[in-house]
């Protein structure tokens, strides 16, 4: 009994020594940053001059606002199509990129490319791509002959938020694909051969050895990824600065202006605040559902 | 087996080439616009081979703009965040893999959570705290900032990557009579190299594209990095088109590069082979 | 051991490059910190360093050390700088931001520093706008008023005249909008409509909305804030600026996505043939389309019931913490001489806020008389900490009857109800 709890001791101590500087850094950078913007939610402020306590005021005027929850609705519907996308894509093209065909390694150079460009110079090039007068898209679909006349696809209710979604799409793909690729890795290559003898179909295979064997990398970022894409701001305020009218406009887009255009710091930092329990949410629902091999 | 293998190959040529098509035509454009005079940067219909190609922009951004100190300061921020982040992110992955004590989970949470802030309202922060430690303006600063931004993922991460390694690997080695660290070190690290690479691009690219953090943390030019010199060329009057993709372009031929290097070792089958036995 | 000794020669020498940099700033014993957001454009940052240049030759003891930011993140930054206790010593302002400054408390008052006999110097409409409640809140550098541009030479072809009126704009951009290659689509418009959700496009529509007697916020004769958006001025206004897409079809497609980029390209495409802005622009225009030198003319925006203009301020302001105030100020009075000021528009085609640069005949030549007739129509932006809120409102009315989700009467009520809402807050 003593010696096992003497080894457990050990064994405890041994978990913090490998994990303290991680910890460490993340706490010295990140807690007093969130326990800030939790701070000023409080106040009515411009973080300069003018420090009124308001409480709760902006929390109860949000969360009763009609117009932030369709802010949260559209935030939810550019989130979900956007994972989604990264999701089929860099599993379809993991799974291609990782059978052993030569000139794979040209195709993961190309594949990645998205993911080496700094997202505001992403957005500028989509912007132009989809630009009625003297874009790609446009000229493509004309010469096609599928539409008869150049379209505003940013411009139009309906069309902007497909189109910033496509753009998100492109640009997110390749960190799924790269992460999915690297867990593929780590599953035996025995089990698919036993598979076989025992005469699985590969589709039969993907679905009970490739997903079971990839769920952690899935989980992890398909938590993270919905987070980040959640809250993301560059690649929608390029594209459509939240309009035409009110069709892309995200709840990042609100903070941003309530924070750096109206100085409103204490209502951005109330938004922020919900929409980190609504992240919060996400990812307890995620753990839940998916199941957690974490802890 | 074999049989069925080969049969999804040209199928595979096939989606391979397509989506390698579909992806790469916005890249390809930035070139093109690359190579393009002003004038010519904008025509109707567009035009994929300008009239007068002309590699002048290639050369001219060398002169007009402190390119090489931007590309220095990149590369020097973001190599070493990467190697610090890597570092704490594979320690804290093992241990929370290999360990059992009170406050995993809450440690798991934490990192996750310090990813759901709208990180435009750390901003501000962010500049306080690096302020009170005298850490505006410096290498140390932009490196802090991005290793805090890229450990939570990349724990996760290499936790998920130490979890798929048996640990009667780390048994044997206990047993014989390799320590805790050189275990990690010697023996499981090394089979979760695939992961290891993986993780090490996301953190590095993270760092690379950053450009709210590092244009508010620095001030001088001398301390501007790669992301910030592009975002400068996004004016208020005009955007320097050509100027951009230039840079653009030039700022991912590195990356591209170490990619291609690194990529035989995102793909390999030394974890199988280790995990049989 | 090998590998030790590499180890610290790196380190020794990374070490020594961060000591090089860190001494740099001291060897003047003044150093000025500038935030500005023109030096990181071209070529206006080439000027603008070469007068700093000149100006540290003149005064070795003063050194400037610029901070570049983008237009598009300055606001992010100064407030970031400003909370975190780093203003740099002179940093951009403009109207719009002024309230918003004063606010923030970062602003030194600039009557005592410059003195009533240096400030009568300044074309006063100028100062007018740089002030808040009789203070000046900043140097005013240089202006760029709203006007009509126009395509002498398409204008000249179809034998018409510049439009001094909307009833003559419209007539005269339908003749303008035309299908030039014959292939039955129209692929020439009459006017590069800005329709975006932003200050660039909403600042044009106010010039707009002012010729017709509305106002996006002014103050009632008690002193109180009101709108005009949705009387039936304003809402005449915004029928008759959506019309021109909706219904007169002089617009070319998607203008809801055409920001002040976007228009500028479209006149150098030569897609349309007017557009409403300053005088910087006709330079961004050659620069992409050199064979438009000389093609390029400019009138008063027009009119319904008076012509308007923006005189788009920007300049300086002194930072309240700032140690060097003397030299901040010597440096300005340097950057906004005659001299500087006429290369500066020489080079950038912005016009001097200085009566002295202003009577030069650089200026008041035929190049730029459309622009210094439109500067006697100018009006002041209204300097409210709340502006910005009520800019983003109006662009969502625009873009509603744009896109077609509402009548303009629709639209025009709903914008009224949520500026009123707005400057309720304010309060």
């Amino acid at each position: 009994m003593g010696e096992r709890l003497r080894t457990a001791n050990r064994r405890e101590l041994g978990g913090y020594l490998f994990i303290f500087p991680a910890f460490l850094v993340m706490l010295m950078l990140v807690i007093y940053p969130l326990i800030y913007g939790g701070y000023i939610s409080l106040f009515n402020t411009n973080l300069m001059a003018r420090w009124n306590l308001v409480g709760l005021k902006y929390y109860l005027r949000i969360l009763t606002d009609s117009v932030f929850w369709s802010k949260i609705r559209i935030t939810i519907s550019f989130t979900f199509w956007t994972v989604l996308g990264h999701f089929i894509l860099g599993m379809v093209l993991a799974l291609m990129l990782n059978v052993k065909i030569p000139g794979r390694a040209v195709f993961r150079a190309i594949l990645l490319t998205p993911w080496l460009f700094p997202e505001v110079v992403v957005a500028l090039v989509w912007k132009w791509l989809y630009n009625p007068m003297y874009g790609l898209i446009n000229h493509f679909l004309v010469q096609l002959h599928v539409i008869a006349a150049p379209i505003s696809w940013l411009g139009s209710p309906s069309a902007a938020l497909p189109a910033v979604i496509i753009a998100a799409i492109w640009k997110g793909y390749p960190l799924i694909m790269v992460m999915l690729l690297a867990g593929l890795q780590a599953i035996p290559q025995e089990l698919y051969e036993a598979a076989q003898i025992d005469g699985a179909s590969p589709i039969q295979a993907f679905r009970y050895i490739t997903l079971p064997g990839l769920r952690y990398v899935l989980v992890v970022s398909l938590i993270l990824d919905t987070v980040w894409w959640f809250k993301h701001f560059t690649i929608i305020w390029v594209l459509t600065q939240g309009g035409p009218v009110d069709a892309t406009n995200v709840i990042s887009i609100d903070i941003y202006k309530t924070a750096f255009e109206y100085f409103r710091f204490g209502e951005a930092a109330s938004m922020a605040v919900i929409v980190f329990f609504i992240c919060f949410l996400f990812g307890y629902g995620y753990r839940r559902m998916l199941g957690d091999e974490g802890n | 087996m074999r049989g069925t293998k080969r049969d999804w190959k040209p199928l595979i040529y096939v989606g391979l080439t397509l989506s390698s098509l579909i992806v790469i035509i916005p890249i390809l454009w930035m070139f093109s616009t690359s190579i393009k005079t002003l004038e010519e940067t904008f025509s109707i219909p567009p035009r994929w081979i300008p009239l007068s190609p002309t590699l002048d922009n290639y050369i001219n951004i060398w002169k007009n703009y402190p390119l090489a100190r931007y590309f220095f300061n990149s590369i020097f921020v973001v190599s070493v965040s990467t190697i610090i982040s890597l570092a704490f992110s594979c320690l804290a992955g093992y241990g929370v893999s290999r360990f059992r004590f009170a406050g995993k989970g809450a440690f798991l949470t934490f990192l996750l959570a310090t990813q759901m802030f709208p990180s435009i309202m750390l901003l501000i922060p962010y500049f306080k705290l690096m302020r009170t430690f005298g850490l505006i303006n410096t290498y140390t600063g932009l490196i802090l900032v991005y290793i805090s931004f890229t450990i939570p993922f990349c724990s996760w991460m290499m936790l998920g990557y130490f979890e798929g390694i048996p640990k009667e690997l780390d048994d044997a080695a206990l047993i014989d009579g390799c320590n805790r660290l050189r275990t990690f070190l010697s023996i499981i690290l090394p089979l979760t190299l695939p992961g290891l690479v993986a993780t090490a691009i996301y953190s590095f690219l993270v760092g690379w594209n950053e450009y709210m953090f590092a244009l508010v943390l620095t001030t001088t030019t001398e301390m501007k990095t790669v992301a910030v010199g592009i975002g400068e060329l996004i004016g208020q009057y005009r955007i320097a088109w050509n100027d951009m993709m230039t840079v653009s372009i030039l700022a991912s031929i590195p990356l591209a590069i170490v990619f291609l290097f690194l990529q035989k070792y995102l793909i390999n089958s030394l974890t199988a082979g280790a995990v049989k036995q | 051991m090998k590998k030790h000794k590499v180890m610290t020669i790196s380190l020794f020498v990374i070490f020594l490059i961060l000591t090089a940099l860190n001494f740099q700033s001291y060897a003047a014993s003044i150093t000025l910190r500038v935030l500005s957001t023109t030096i990181v454009e071209k070529p206006e940052g080439n000027v603008e360093r070469q007068i700093a240049e000149e100006f540290m030759q003149k005064n070795p003891d003063i050194k400037i050390e610029f901070i570049g930011v983008p237009m598009n993140n300055v606001y992010a930054k100064i407030t970031t700088l400003a909370t975190g206790g780093d203003m740099p010593d002179i940093f951009t302002n403009v109207p719009q931001f002024v309230a918003q400054a004063a606010d923030l408390g970062i602003v030194e008052d600039l009557d005592e520093l410059l003195g009533p006999d240096f400030i009568k110097g300044f074309y006063p409409n100028a100062i007018r706008e740089a002030s808040l409640n009789g203070k000046l809140q900043f140097i005013p550098w240089f202006s760029t008023p709203l006007a009509l541009l126009y395509r002498g030479d398409w204008f000249k072809a179809e034998g018409l005249a510049a439009p001094q009126t909307w009833d003559d704009f419209v007539a005269v951009a339908k003749k303008l909008t035309k299908d030039v290659n014959n292939d039955g689509k129209v692929d020439r418009w009459g006017f590069a409509m800005l329709g975006a959700r932003n200050d660039s496009a909403m600042s044009r529509y106010n010039c707009i909305l002012k010729t017709f007697g509305a106002y996006e916020l002014r103050r009632d004769t008690s002193g109180n804030w009101v709108t005009d958006v949705d009387s039936p001025k304003g809402i005449n206004a915004l029928r008759f600026f959506t019309d021109l897409y909706l219904k007169d079809h002089v617009v070319p497609p998607g203008p809801t996505e055409v920001s002040y980029a976007e228009a500028l390209e479209l006149m150098a495409l030569e897609k349309t043939g007017m557009m409403i802005t300053g005088p910087h622009s006709i330079g961004g225009i050659l620069a992409r389309n050199p064979k438009l030198a000389g093609k390029i003319y400019s009138v008063p925006v027009p009119k319904k019931e008076k012509h308007v203009s923006f005189l788009g301020v920007y300049g300086f302001s002194i930072s309240k913490t700032s140690k060097h105030k003397d030299a901040a100020v010597k440096y300005l009075k340097y950057l906004i001489s005659k001299e500087n000021l006429l290369e500066w528009n020489r080079v950038t085609g912005r016009m001097p806020c200085r009566i002295d640069a202003g009577k030069e005949p650089q200026i008041s030549g035929p190049v730029y008389a459309g622009f210094v007739k439109a500067m006697d129509y100018a009006e002041a932006v209204p300097n409210v900490a709340f502006y910005p809120e009520i800019i983003d409102i109006e662009g969502e009315a625009v873009q509603a009857v744009l896109t077609g989700q509402a009548t303009p009467e629709q639209a025009a009520k709903k914008a009224g109800e949520k500026i009123r809402a707005a400057i309720r807050r304010a309060q």
